[in-house]
């Protein structure tokens, strides 16, 4: 996007009776570094938001990265002009609703998200200024917060798929890696520890104007947004550019774990290697398309088609790679009754062999390609998928045009380019692999 | 499809491109939602363009739920829904045209889901995929192979499914709320149904359910998002306008819940660390006058920040969420909080905070600020639902589940025309705790569990 300092409407494309994305969004870039764009969509008399920040988890210590997602969730607990209760009294009095968040799976952003009746958008977006550039971590909040999260960590310790996931990532990753997950009773730990000092310092540190990116869609007019935006903002700090150092990929360790928990009726189990696969590189469309085949949807793809189809061994089985700016791990996940362990296990195994033995067949390459471009333009059939996905596109770089392109972009992948980026990336031999459930006497 | 070809045939009767005449009769059209009805089968049809994208989403409801099941074939609805993507004559995954393939293959989100009083099949597509969607579901409507050796491995991933539930303390708490307020209509039975009952149902049982229950007489089609009308009926009569209606009369639901007359409590103890509480009051059916009232209830106990429940519960650390339901199916049925308790905190606290709310309102009633922030919320909701034909799509399936398409419609003019005193009143009348199902689960500890080495050969068991 070029900085503009007066929004830029562009023309249709000719020849077509609809402008493109790109050329339908009006952004503007502030000097502070603020990105801001708006596509109007005056069907509905709604709006949806999206943005972002870069203040995750890579930002704090590497020993307390929740500190992030606890910032970003108490950002909206009161500010220098109103307390949590008035703040929520004047959205929820209106239909409206505001979001902070940030969570371990992406450990550079926080999201914001909101959506409001248009009548109600001045309202929505002078809250979402005013938590963003004034919250003032009240200590009481905090307190209650934490009594909050140490019950929720404990209620996900029961869960056989944290459980699993979380003791997988202990594996492969060492502790100053983002993706690396603590156990509950440390992280417990380090929540009893926090403290409002430490969210304000923390909040000093990372949160600015200089990586905040904000996307409106909606029945709004695009000039008075951006305008009562820029005003809004222009007396926040800057802070930090949007950058990171580069975190070296750790070498798989392959293994097996299992987790005994008692009286489960489901385990989960968790294959997991580290991975180098990053959300904006080029690689990342031709290796998503092959994984939509191996094992995206439990219902048509080989993982799918062998383990549950066929086999009725489990009830939901997918693989993905976790990329976001920071590469994370490939993972395969199925639930399976305990007893079933071993068989699933061994069939997912086989399967991801032969699947990169034989790699894509035509027809199969063909229909991910049909199906990816179908479900992208079925994503953006509402204001807050419009939202979402201009959203992510400016997030990764990849641009606002990318919504336009991205058709060209899928196509243009060959499934030799699919196979050989996939095949470079996953091997089963260097899975480590978690199980979590009640194994006990039953296998 | 484009917008300039937007063309509404007027009111009345329209024929198909084929020769048959007249094939549909308008039946009629409120808030934008036509309704029409297939005469040669009894197939209703309810369109609404919203041509926010050019998406369209097609659905068809069957009307049939756990609701019309019994003891041994519990969870037959929910069984026969996942064999219905296992194929008809036309889409087999042999012929690699199996019915997820090729729904995948077109971009479609899509899936099927069962509830206590309906099945519903959905394809959320680009609009000139449209066809696709409507071939299928024609062909599974009475063509579906059924076949006991795809019945087998199915059972056992639904199996998988019932165990993942069993793990989710809500689940287990919810389904035990209903087993026990419902001891003798069919609400008492989970949709997943009975472990047993999903292992043990017969296939040949679950064809004569598909045969009592499929047909185009006993279901509705939904037409969502971008289409052009004349274009999409005439889609619908090509695929569907040759099935029969069902020859015998679809089975009603004759049994009739009889009131409570005494409080009711259960108890599970299971391994975990975080106790939860649920209370469930009998209430009334969907079409029932008081059901706005209780919806509006719902939101200003447990709807936000700001709402009774919230502040009186999580705000004061007893409870670290809590979410309030006011059921709306076809027959009576319960509003019910339920809150994972504070580690800590007595369960029997949180449900004296939850009686003591309750009576509250029956007792003092709501301010008129707080009854128009959930009217506003409700409205919210229905506006924002519009911005995508698949969660119109949504909400109008379980409004002709549990009602009528006409009930979604004027459910905003509804909810806005409810008094305050309607709130504390209908408070008043169901809060009885004769009326009420407490139930309760409680963590006990795990003796020897705990995780084990990491096992670098073998597989560490």
């Amino acid at each position: 996007m070029k900085p503009s300092p007066r929004p830029t409407r562009l023309g249709p494309r000719k020849g077509e009776g609809r402008p493109s994305y790109a050329e339908a969004i009006v952004s503007r870039k502030l000097p502070s570094g603020t990105e801001l764009y708006v596509l109007e969509n005056h069907i509905n008399p709604t709006m949806a938001l999206s943005g972002s920040l870069f203040a995750g988890g890579l930002f704090a210590p590497a020993e307390r990265r929740i500190l992030a997602s606890v910032t970003a969730g108490e950002l909206s607990k009161g500010t220098q002009s109103h307390t949590k209760l008035e703040i929520a009294e004047e959205l929820e009095s209106r239909g409206s609703s505001i979001s902070f968040s940030s969570d371990a799976s992406d450990p550079v952003g926080v999201d914001l998200g909101g959506a409001a009746l248009s009548r109600h958008s001045d309202h929505l977006l002078d809250r979402l200024v005013e938590i963003l550039t004034t919250p003032v971590f009240p200590a009481a909040e905090l307190e209650k917060e934490k009594k909050r999260l140490i019950g929720a960590i404990q209620q996900q310790q029961d869960q056989t798929s944290v459980r699993s996931y979380e003791a997988a990532m202990r594996q492969i990753y060492p502790a100053s890696h983002p993706f690396h997950r603590l156990r509950g009773e440390a992280l417990i730990a380090i929540v009893d520890s926090l403290q409002p000092s430490d969210l304000d310092t923390f909040y000093r540190e990372r949160y600015g104007a200089a990586s905040l990116r904000l996307v409106i869609v909606g029945d709004v007019v695009a000039a008075r947004v951006l305008d009562r935006l820029e005003k809004a903002l222009s007396g926040w700090r800057q802070g930090p550019r949007p950058k990171w150092p580069a975190l070296p990929v750790p070498p798989p360790a392959p293994g097996r774990e299992s987790i005994e928990m008692p009286e489960k009726a489901s385990a989960d189990v968790v294959l997991a290697s580290p991975s180098d696969l990053t959300r904006p590189e080029r690689a990342y469309l031709p290796c998503t398309l092959a994984n939509s085949a191996l094992g995206q949807s439990s219902l048509t793809s080989r993982l799918g088609v062998r383990v549950r189809d066929r086999e009725g061994l489990t009830y939901g089985i997918h693989s993905g790679f976790h990329s976001t700016h920071i590469a994370g791990p490939f993972t395969v996940t199925l639930s399976v009754r305990p007893e079933n362990r071993a068989a699933a296990l061994e069939s997912t195994l086989d399967e991801i062999a032969r699947f990169l033995k034989t790699g894509l067949k035509d027809k199969e390459f063909a229909d991910e390609k049909s199906s990816r471009i179908g479900k992208f333009k079925v994503d953006l059939g509402s204001n807050s998928g419009l939202a979402s996905a201009i959203d992510a596109a400016i997030y990764y770089g990849l641009g606002v045009s990318y919504l336009d392109e991205f058709p060209a972009r899928v196509s243009a992948v060959t499934k030799e380019e699919a196979d050989a980026e996939f095949r470079q990336r996953v091997d089963p031999g260097r899975f480590t692999i978690v199980a979590a459930g009640s194994f006990e006497g039953r296998t | 499809m484009s917008p300039k070809a937007k063309r509404r045939a007027p009111p009345g009767n329209v024929s198909s491109r084929r020769t048959r005449p007249t094939p549909f009769q308008f039946v009629k059209e409120k808030a934008g939602i036509r309704e029409w009805r297939l005469t040669s089968n009894g197939l209703k049809l309810l369109l609404l363009e919203n041509r926010v994208a050019p998406v369209v989403t097609f659905a068809i409801v069957y009307h049939v739920g756990s609701r019309n099941e019994g003891v041994g074939y519990t969870g037959a609805t929910h069984l026969l829904e996942h064999l219905m993507f296992k194929g008809t004559p036309k889409y087999q995954r042999d012929k690699g045209t199996a019915i997820a393939a090729v729904l995948e293959a077109i971009g479609a989100r899509f899936n099927a889901t069962t509830w206590f009083d309906r099945t519903n099949y959905y394809e959320t597509i680009p609009s000139d995929q449209f066809e696709t969607a409507v071939r299928i579901e024609a062909s599974r409507m009475r063509g579906s192979l059924l076949r006991d050796q795809d019945r087998q491995p199915e059972m056992t991933v639904v199996r998988n499914e019932f165990e993942r539930g069993e793990n989710s303390p809500f689940q287990v708490l919810y389904k035990l709320a209903f087993a026990t307020a419902f001891r003798e209509h069919p609400y008492h039975h989970p949709t997943i149904g009975w472990r047993s009952d999903i292992e043990g149902v017969s296939t040949a049982r679950l064809k004569e359910f598909y045969d009592t229950f499929y047909h185009p007489n006993n279901a509705t089609a939904l037409i969502i998002g971008d289409f052009e009308e004349s274009s999409a009926l005439a889609t619908i009569d090509e695929h569907f306008g040759r099935i029969p209606a069902s020859r015998r009369e679809i089975p009603r639901v004759l049994t009739v819940e009889p009131p409570q007359e005494g409080e009711r409590r259960f108890i599970v103890r299971r391994v975990g660390q975080v106790a939860w509480i649920s209370l469930s009051w009998r209430t009334v059916q969907a079409n029932h006058p008081d059901t706005a009232a209780l919806a509006l209830l719902a939101h200003l106990m447990g709807g936000g920040v700001t709402s009774r429940l919230y502040q009186a519960l999580v705000e004061k650390s007893l409870a670290l969420s809590v979410n309030v339901i006011a059921w709306q199916l076809r027959d009576p049925a319960l509003f019910s909080v339920f809150a994972p308790v504070r580690p800590g905190v007595e369960p029997a606290a949180v449900e004296a905070v939850i009686r003591e709310e309750v009576q509250r309102v029956a007792r003092e009633g709501v301010s008129e600020a707080e009854a128009e922030k959930a009217r506003t919320q409700i409205e919210a909701d229905v506006v924002f639902d519009r911005d995508s034909s698949d969660q119109i799509a949504a909400s109008l399936s379980e409004a002709i589940a549990v009602a009528d398409w006409e009930w979604y419609a004027d459910y905003p003019s509804v909810i806005r025309s409810v008094p305050r005193e309607e709130i504390q009143r209908v408070a008043q009348t169901y809060f009885n705790d004769d009326g009420l199902t407490v139930g309760v689960f409680l963590p006990k500890s795990a003796g020897s569990a705990g995780e084990s080495a990491p096992d670098e050969e073998g597989d560490g068991e």
